[in-house]
């Protein structure tokens, strides 16, 4: 019994022994998340304006509904968001959004340091997504 | 009757019904795209084929293929699965496909079929068309890209409205929908196609890009402009109503509307709308708390009830809860005999006339039953601007059934140039005299019904002056015409006969209504399965106010003598609510007299209108669309009014400004809301005994029934005017894109039509000089009005129309009530 105490306790302590760890000293070592990964949203920019033509199947589909799009025409009669906000303290990352765009104009990025101290530091609006 | 076998189910069907009939009333759905139930089968799509056990080899469209007995259809097998996916390919081998941007994605029966049918693929390959845009018309956006040439814009356009502004040009895989010469659409923009369009090929510009068709929510109720009572559902996104939304499966317009109707919408969200009561303070009008302002309003009416009176004026755009309380108001809490409605002067026909002869006071027959009726008589050729969307069952009866459609009218019109239509154009007010021509005719020919009928050796008599010959001679109406007129109509099985009224309509309102109700009875037009007499009013609730007499009581002054009371310092305080006498109303002059001689004045409407600012007190008031209540339309269909959007700031409901003048009046009756109202309604208004407010479904409910009984048979003998004898008169009127002064307010009906004109026939343009848009100057009554040259082929020589809905143009300045003003035109 002994013996199978001491073979146990040995892989705790190699564990604790230098270059085993699976923790980072976050914030002065950061991780790089996998291209998978479900960060903050980007909209992404043709030459001259954003690529999204507000069709509204993101705020549709979105089960927080976190997502709020008005549509308007611009001079070349084009369909855009005239606002495209997310309210991040509602959103639960699940991604659908990205899903449900059909001219891939949103994605997730790896961004994940999110914490801020104004609840209207959550609203991420157009210019902020547009990145 | 016929039986036939539909997916294996016994389905009895009608002899006249195609295989698509039968299907959906067995609850069977076969996908359609270019069907639609108002228009005539076509069979362009080729989406709805069907396999039929007697005709194999090959599928067969459904919605052409009439039943016949013994039929054995299958609606669904992987065969018409794989051919209706070949369709779909067909169609999408064009079809641009860019739903992301397409307003109609959502609601799209193209997007439906694909998606239903996982058409994910093609394999056909062309190129996309690159057309462009139509966007030459403030209402309709026309993107040619996306359609699908089912042709239902095409067939609607012709088949229901009569105006044809579509047809297919080119050919082969160039053919598309294009307007005369391809110069873009200008049309009546009655948003007829739009509502048809399967795709986003036609689609409503004030609507464009705004939201997405889930994200509205509907609210059915009952459109605030005209006599007609369609049924319109508003698609409300945050409050705003920001479209009406297509919808024909409930109420009486068969999904039809018309410019106002569909476009007029946007005075509802207007930023100038009334938001809180005004009080005049020192001359200035000052925002109030409500209470403040009754108490105003109180104080200021008990003040001229003990002086020389109070008198209350009302628009036509109350709900029937609104009038019966009103008149609750006047006659138990106000104590006022005077009580009138826009409508009191103008519809005289209907509350004076037709009691006379009638014993009745509202139109007798349905507006559906007019589409069955073979002979048709129309009383003035506004009745198509004025009622646009009964006009178009009024085409449907003439295109469809072949009625014979005479019009009696001193301009031309859409009804004119329907085919086969026989008008007899008259010299302004003259029409009665044309009618008991024809009542003439009727009576020396024995072409007249006269058996239970009393008066008629009177009538014979008094009709002696008005032989076809000696009409003719007055009028300009050859006296074959009159008499072939007349012949004619006594011919039809199914008669009716329609006239409109209004504010600009007044004169000889009575005389009118009589000599319709003559012509009527003699003709038999009461006895027939359908149709019937249709006096229908202007204003969408205008058969209410007459219905719950918001009219004066014994001893009490009508619209016209309290404004004469009130110039003259006889009058102590007006109560207008929701109505701008000052534009109007006939006379200007009279009413701004009026206005400025009375000492108290409290008006209750949407907006700071002329007449408001001539108030002591302004009380903020809603639309129709923020109402909850019922409404009364032309054909007396009751018809539910359901709020869509909250009153903005503090305006509040007609009805409940009522109910907090009578509780400061310390009126002991209390209503807990128009339901409670309506309850009243059905105890004490004979008519409506028996209703019940929830009880009142998708269809309204008609009172006294799809025929009105007359209670009397009455011919009474009236005389017709004379016409003026000079070269140029005017007449005023409705025009189209517009109703009342409420019209004016909204962004739709001002894009089509913005100011005012003088409209003149080629002839007289040309000897005066005039060309389109180029500045006239018309002299009558002392009055000038500078306006607008139209130029076209509507109007007889010598009369000019204008239409009287714009103040600016103060056209009530000339017009003073009479059938036509003499005018001086000059440059």
């Amino acid at each position: 019994m002994f013996k199978e105490f001491a073979k146990g306790l040995s892989i705790t302590f190699k564990h604790l022994l230098p270059g085993h760890s699976t923790t980072v000293q976050y914030p002065h070592v950061k991780l790089t998340p996998s291209d998978r990964f479900r960060g903050l949203h980007r909209l992404v920019p043709t030459q001259d304006r954003e690529k999204c033509v507000a069709c509204y199947l993101c705020p549709t589909v979105c089960p927080a509904k976190c997502i709020t799009v008005e549509s308007a025409e611009n001079e070349k009669g084009e369909k855009y968001p005239r606002v495209y906000q997310i309210d991040l303290l509602r959103c639960i990352f699940c991604g659908y959004c990205v899903e449900a765009c059909p001219v891939e104009a949103i994605e997730m990025t790896g961004e994940y340091e999110l914490a801020n101290y104004r609840r209207s530091d959550f609203d991420f609006t157009k210019q902020r997504l547009l990145r | 009757m016929v039986t036939l076998t539909i997916d294996g189910k016994q389905v009895q069907a009608s002899k006249a019904a195609t295989i698509l009939d039968a299907a959906m009333g067995a609850g069977i759905t076969i996908p359609v795209l270019c069907h639609a139930k108002k228009l005539l089968p076509y069979g362009a799509c080729r989406v709805c084929l069907v396999e039929v056990e007697q005709m194999k080899g090959r599928l067969i469209p459904a919605c052409t293929t009439p039943v016949t007995e013994g039929m054995v259809v299958t609606t669904m097998s992987p065969e018409i699965k794989k051919v209706r996916k070949t369709v779909l390919e067909f169609l999408l081998v064009n079809h641009v496909v860019d739903c992301p941007v397409c307003d109609k994605g959502g609601e799209c029966d193209l997007q439906d079929l694909t998606y239903e049918y996982e058409v994910t693929t093609n394999r056909f390959k062309d190129a996309k068309f690159n057309l462009e845009t139509d966007e030459r018309n403030p209402f309709i956006e026309r993107n040619m890209n996306r359609c699908v040439l089912c042709g239902k814009c095409v067939r609607v356009c012709d088949e229901i409205v009569s105006y044809g502004s579509y047809s297919f040009i080119n050919r082969g895989f160039d053919t598309k929908v294009a307007t005369a010469y391809d110069r873009g659409l200008d049309c009546e923009f009655c948003g007829q196609c739009v509502s048809m369009c399967p795709v986003g090929a036609l689609l409503p510009r004030p609507f464009k890009f705004k939201a997405r068709p889930w994200q509205l929510k509907e609210v059915d109720t009952v459109c605030g402009y005209c006599g007609n009572g369609c049924t319109v559902t508003l698609g409300v996104l945050d409050n705003k109503v920001e479209t009406i939304r297509f919808n024909d499966k409930i109420g009486v317009n068969d999904g039809n509307l018309c410019v106002r109707g569909r476009f007029g919408y946007s005075y509802i969200n207007a930023e100038e709308r009334l938001k809180r009561p005004l009080v005049r303070k020192n001359g200035r009008l000052e925002p109030a708390t409500w209470s403040e302002a009754m108490e105003a309003v109180a104080a200021g009416f008990e003040k001229a009830r003990a002086e020389k009176g109070l008198g209350i004026l009302s628009g036509g755009r109350l709900t029937n809860e609104e009038y019966f309380y009103l008149g609750h108001l006047a006659d138990k809490v106000l104590k006022t005999p005077h009580l009138d409605h826009s409508g009191g002067e103008c519809y005289k026909g209907l509350s004076q006339g037709l009691a006379e002869t009638l014993g009745i006071k509202a139109s007798t027959g349905t507006f559906p039953q007019v589409e069955g009726c073979d002979a048709i008589l129309a009383i003035r050729s506004d009745f198509y601007e004025t009622h646009p969307v009964f006009g178009m069952v009024v085409n449907q009866a003439v295109k469809r059934h072949d009625a014979k459609l005479a019009i009696i009218s001193d301009k031309k019109g859409k009804f004119t140039k329907l085919p086969g239509a026989k008008t007899l154009l008259t010299k302004p007010g003259t029409e009665v005299a044309i009618l008991n021509a024809m009542a003439q005719v009727l009576l020396t020919e024995g072409l007249a019904v006269t058996e239970g009928v009393t008066g008629v050796e009177g009538l014979r008599a008094a009709l002696a002056d008005y032989a076809p010959q000696a009409v003719a001679a007055k009028t300009g109406v050859p006296a074959e015409a009159i008499e072939a007129a007349a012949r004619a109509f006594a011919k039809g099985k199914n008669k009716a006969i329609l006239m409109a009224y209004g504010l600009p309509y007044s004169a000889q309102s009575r005389e009118l209504g009589v000599a319709a109700a003559n012509l009527a009875i003699l003709a038999g037009v009461f006895d027939g399965e359908k149709g019937g007499l249709y006096l229908c009013g202007e204003k969408a609730n205008s058969q209410g106010a007459i219905d719950q007499w918001i009219l004066p009581r014994p001893n009490g002054m009508g619209a016209q003598a309290m404004l004469q009371a009130a110039a003259e310092g006889n009058l102590s305080a007006l109560y207008v609510i929701g109505e701008d006498p000052l534009l109007s109303y006939p006379d200007r002059a009279k009413v701004a007299a009026a206005l400025d001689k009375i000492p108290f004045l409290v008006v209750q409407d949407l907006f700071m209108t002329d007449t408001a600012r001539e108030a002591d007190v302004i009380l903020p008031a809603v639309s129709f669309a923020e109402k909850n209540g019922t409404f009364t339309n032309a054909e007396r269909r009751v018809q539910r009014l359901r709020p869509g959007v909250k009153s903005p700031g503090e305006a509040r409901s007609d009805l409940s400004i009522f109910a907090l003048l009578a509780a400061r009046m310390k009126d002991p009756l209390v209503f807990t809301g128009p339901e409670a109202v309506f309850a009243e309604i059905a105890q004490t208004v004979p008519e409506y005994a028996g209703l019940s407010f929830n009880a009142i479904g998708p269809e309204g409910v008609v009172w006294g029934g799809e025929h009105l009984a007359t209670k009397t048979r009455n011919l009474v003998a009236v005389k017709g005017g004379e016409p003026l004898a000079a070269r140029f008169q005017m007449v005023t009127g409705s025009a189209l894109f517009h109703s009342g002064t409420l019209s004016v307010r909204s962004k739709g009906p001002m894009s089509a039509l913005p100011e005012p004109y003088a409209e003149f026939c080629l002839e007289d343009a040309a000897e005066l000089g005039l060309a389109e848009a180029q500045t006239v100057c018309l002299k009558g009554n002392g009055e000038e009005l500078r306006l607008k040259v139209k130029v076209g082929k509507r109007m007889p020589r010598g009369v000019i129309f204008v239409p009287y809905h714009f103040g600016s143009a103060g056209v009530n300045r000339v017009y003073r009530g009479e059938t036509s003003v003499t005018v001086e035109v000059s440059k």
